[in-house]
């Protein structure tokens, strides 16, 4: 019986456990979700550490910022061409969320600095281990914290530069299912957990044209996030668990480098427009591996991914209702970096379509209430994954909202 | 302040009533096909033997049962199989040969090594009531009968003989087993005849005649025709739509392919030339340290014995306690019954490719779908994924092969059905989908 792990080695290798695909997540701050994640020209707040580090230099003084956003996408599966199944994605409410502190170091100071706690990274996709697609994956968890300490310096009234190091943590947690039953039908179960870490940087250009017309281009690099120790646990019928030791893992997801290029102009007083154009370096993206450190029945895999780079395009406009309180909107077209015949259901994506809104109010000069609200939907999107044959149509769709508190010292 | 809660109100509100996707998949359509009753022909292969029995949950995991499902997408009617009430197996009478549903379980050998390997089901024996005729609960949409070969299907009186069909003939002593597929006027038939044609003289290693009308014989072409073209023609005269599938090449399934002809490992020199000595050469016999053929019995050659060669099989019913301690296939050659030499091979091969010639001409000349199991089967040697598990051929593991080695698992039931989906879709125009395999079960592991 010694063979009778090849069964199981063959279908991990078939359909090894992914990371999320288009996991990016654009929500590192309210006015730039609620102006369809545009922000790289236009310095609005303490988020500008994100968006862009060369901005810090233009706040007017140290601020302090945190916002959240309550995020519950659904992904439906379907049979296709025909058939009687479907399968929707439970729900699960996942927070990313930002903290930034920064600003010039003192009133007129040329140098500013600032500090960004953001998560711009993470996925929950919780299938259930009873769908169609359980031996490739059921339920997949990616989180990652970035955490960027940084340093922007004007060097004249027009041109400010800034520069930020990232330091990368994460989670990453995948069950799915072994084609080992037990005497009742049950399947066997591998649930894969661990650690990741990374570096990176991120760096921006903020040009003050004039003070209705402003560009900025940032560049955040790859991070290659890498989990050296993770947990391998196997639950198998009793009778091949000698085959199935639990083990460590070691897996690598590169994070893609992000170029932006923005421009934002204020057409009168109280209204303005902001348009970002966005190249992700998803090619990096090519294939994924896992390596076991004891192999028996569970052989390294190594999966084809084959992402394709991607611009996508973001538009949002600004209104100030009153000296108070403002309102935006925004939209985005993000097109999928993912290839139609390797389009794992543990990274679902199509092209999507962002339309955002929301508010801001300033109660006290000092302090300010953010909130925003953003749609997301795909076409209905008809894929396969080759590596383990098995295709289908998916919808993704999510309408999250977001709250934020800035307050300036 | 407030305006940011109504916000948040207002968005959770919509999040309920808008944001969940409303995709559904298309419905399937029966095309030029009327699915409303659905007869399934066949062997044992058809009535969802597995395990080297028939049993209630086998049965229900048939290939005809999940064709029915899908054709219920699609204006597909009830589906009756004539169901035993038990799990055990049926018949139990091992002196016939009929013994109990294999599983998987543990057992010790002559050598007093424990394994995990197939052993026969030990819960208690629930077949009571097996042997009643339930013919008057019928007619019954599954007519598969276990051990029923193509030259039998026309032959008056059949239904006696057999167990499994005299249970649910109708006057199993007076018609024909054609006569009870007929019984039920299907609008669509599924019929996957002939495989006992060839299979009883390979799975005997080939000790009955290539053409003959015997058990364990391989049928004669003639005969085979006759009854097939009978058949199928019956079935056109009702104005009946249907597929034909052909039969898989039988020396590629586990009950050939799993026990090793190189077999015989010698770890001493010693071993290898007192062999040598004893043997002094017959027939080119010769022994190494490591792995050697079997030696086998062979009439046709001088004193009556040989090593096999490649392309010769070794049955998997051969006892294994035999092979490890009573010396069989070393000093003792392997009784023919346990073999399949090259010129059996030769005669199980060419028949087959003879019936499926027959079965393909039928098909086309009625227009009828043609499923090549044959070729299926064969790519399944190299490996099919469906939805992350990747499904071969080898005995145990490979998830397709039921624990006899000749019969299908539910999940290989399952591939065989998807393939003849396919071939329902492309000639009648129909948009059945597949069935989910892996919904089913393989083989099950304490």
């Amino acid at each position: 019986m010694k063979k009778i792990c090849t069964l199981t080695a063959a279908a991990i290798v078939a359909s090894s456990m992914a990371f999320g695909g288009s996991f990016q997540l654009n929500l590192q701050g309210i006015r730039q979700t609620a102006m369809g994640g545009t922000g790289v020209a236009w310095p609005w707040d303490a988020s500008t550490i994100f968006f862009n580090p060369g901005g810090l230099a233009r706040l007017q003084g140290i601020q302090a910022y945190g916002s959240v956003n309550f995020v519950q996408p659904n992904v439906k599966y379907i049979q296709t061409p025909t058939g009687g199944y479907s399968s929707s994605t439970q729900s699960h409410t996942s927070t990313p969320f930002a903290i930034y502190v920064g600003g010039p170091l003192m009133k007129d100071s040329r140098l500013a600095v600032g500090v960004g706690v953001y998560t711009p990274f993470g996925s929950r996709l919780d299938w259930g281990n009873n769908w169609a697609g359980r031996f490739i994956v059921e339920d997949i968890s990616l989180h990652s914290i970035f955490i960027q300490p940084t340093a922007s310096y004007a060097i004249n009234d027009y041109v400010s530069i800034g520069a930020g190091f990232v330091y990368a943590i994460g989670t990453v947690d995948i069950n799915k299912a072994i084609p080992l039953q037990d005497l009742n039908g049950n399947n066997g179960q591998a649930r894969l957990n661990g650690n990741a870490s990374g570096y990176g940087y991120n760096l921006g250009v903020q040009v003050k044209a004039t003070k209705d017309l402003q560009f900025g281009v940032s560049y955040r690099s790859k991070v290659n996030m890498e989990v050296n120790n993770g947990d391998a646990t196997f639950n198998v019928p009793s009778s091949v668990a000698g085959n199935f030791p639990n083990t460590n893992f070691a897996t690598k997801l590169p994070l893609p480098s992000i170029l932006t290029v923005g421009a934002g102009y204020r057409f009168c007083e109280n209204f303005m427009v902001q348009a970002d154009v966005v190249f992700a370096g998803w090619k990096t993206y090519d294939s994924l591996s896992f390596d076991f450190a004891e192999n028996k029945a569970v052989q390294d895999t190594h999966d084809p991914r084959s992402y394709k780079n991607t611009v996508a395009y973001r538009l949002g406009v600004h209104y100030d209702v009153s000296k108070s309180f403002a309102v935006m909107a925004g939209g985005a077209y993000d097109p999928t970096p993912t290839k139609d015949n390797l389009l794992s259901p543990d990274a679902v994506d199509a092209d999507r379509i962002t339309l955002s809104c929301g508010a801001t109010y300033q109660p006290l000069p000092k302090l300010t209430i953010m909130a925003a609200l953003n749609y997301t939907t795909t076409p209905k999107h008809e894929v396969s994954y080759d590596p383990a044959s098995f295709s289908g149509a998916y919808q993704i769709k999510s309408l999250l909202p977001a709250i934020g508190l800035s307050y300036s010292f | 302040m407030k305006k940011s809660y109504l916000l948040i109100a207002a968005s959770a509100a919509l999040c309920i009533a808008s944001c969940k996707s409303k995709i559904e998949p298309e419905k399937p359509t029966a095309g030029d096909a009327d699915f409303s009753n659905y007869i399934a022909i066949g062997n044992s292969l058809t009535s969802g033997f597995s395990d080297g029995t028939l049993y209630r949950s086998g049965q229900e995991n048939s290939y005809p049962s999940m064709l029915a499902a899908q054709f219920q997408l699609a204006g597909g009617g009830e589906f009756k199989q004539p169901l035993l009430p038990g799990e055990a197996g049926w018949p139990i009478v091992p002196a016939a040969g009929y013994n109990p549903r294999r599983v998987m379980g543990y057992s010790t050998d002559c050598l007093g090594v424990k394994s995990l390997s197939p052993v026969f089901y030990a819960l208690p024996i629930d077949t009571a009531g097996s042997s009643a005729s339930i013919a008057s609960q019928g007619p019954f949409n599954n007519q598969g009968v276990p051990g029923i070969r193509c030259i039998d299907y026309t032959l008056t009186g059949y239904g006696i003989f057999n167990p499994y069909s005299a249970r649910f003939y109708t006057n199993p002593g007076s018609t024909k087993p054609l006569d009870q597929a007929l019984l039920a006027k299907p609008t669509f038939f599924t019929m996957w005849l002939g495989s006992n044609d060839v299979l009883g003289y390979a799975t005997s290693g080939g000790t009955g005649a290539n053409g003959g009308v015997a058990i364990g014989d391989i049928s004669p072409l003639s005969v085979f025709k006759a009854s097939y073209e009978a058949s199928v023609n019956a079935l056109m005269a009702l104005n009946a739509k249907g597929v034909l599938i052909n039969i898989p090449d039988v020396t590629a399934i586990p009950y050939f392919t799993t026990v090793p002809i190189k077999g015989l490992v010698l770890t001493r020199q010693g071993q290898a030339d007192s062999l040598n000595a004893a043997y002094g050469g017959l027939n080119g016999i010769h022994f190494n340290v490591g792995a050697n053929y079997w030696v086998i019995a062979d009439s046709s050659v001088t004193g009556n014995i040989r090593q096999i060669k490649e392309g010769e099989y070794v049955c998997l019913s051969i006892p294994q306690n035999n092979l490890k301690c009573l010396g069989w296939g070393s000093v003792v050659p392997i009784p023919d019954g346990y073999v399949l030499d090259m010129q059996e091979v030769n005669n199980v091969k060419s028949a087959t490719t003879a019936f499926n010639l027959v079965i393909e001409d039928v098909a086309t000349k009625n227009h009828l779908g043609y499923v090549d199991a044959n070729a299926y089967l064969s790519s399944l040697q190299s490996g099919i994924t469906w939805n992350g598990v990747s499904y071969n051929p080898t005995f145990v593991t490979g998830g397709a092969f039921s624990l006899d080695g000749v019969h299908l698992t539910p999940r290989g039931y399952a591939l065989i059905a998807n393939e003849i989906l396919r071939v329902i879709n492309t000639t009648y125009h129909s948009t059945l989908p597949m069935v989910d395999i892996n919904s089913k079960n393989g083989v099950l592991f304490p």
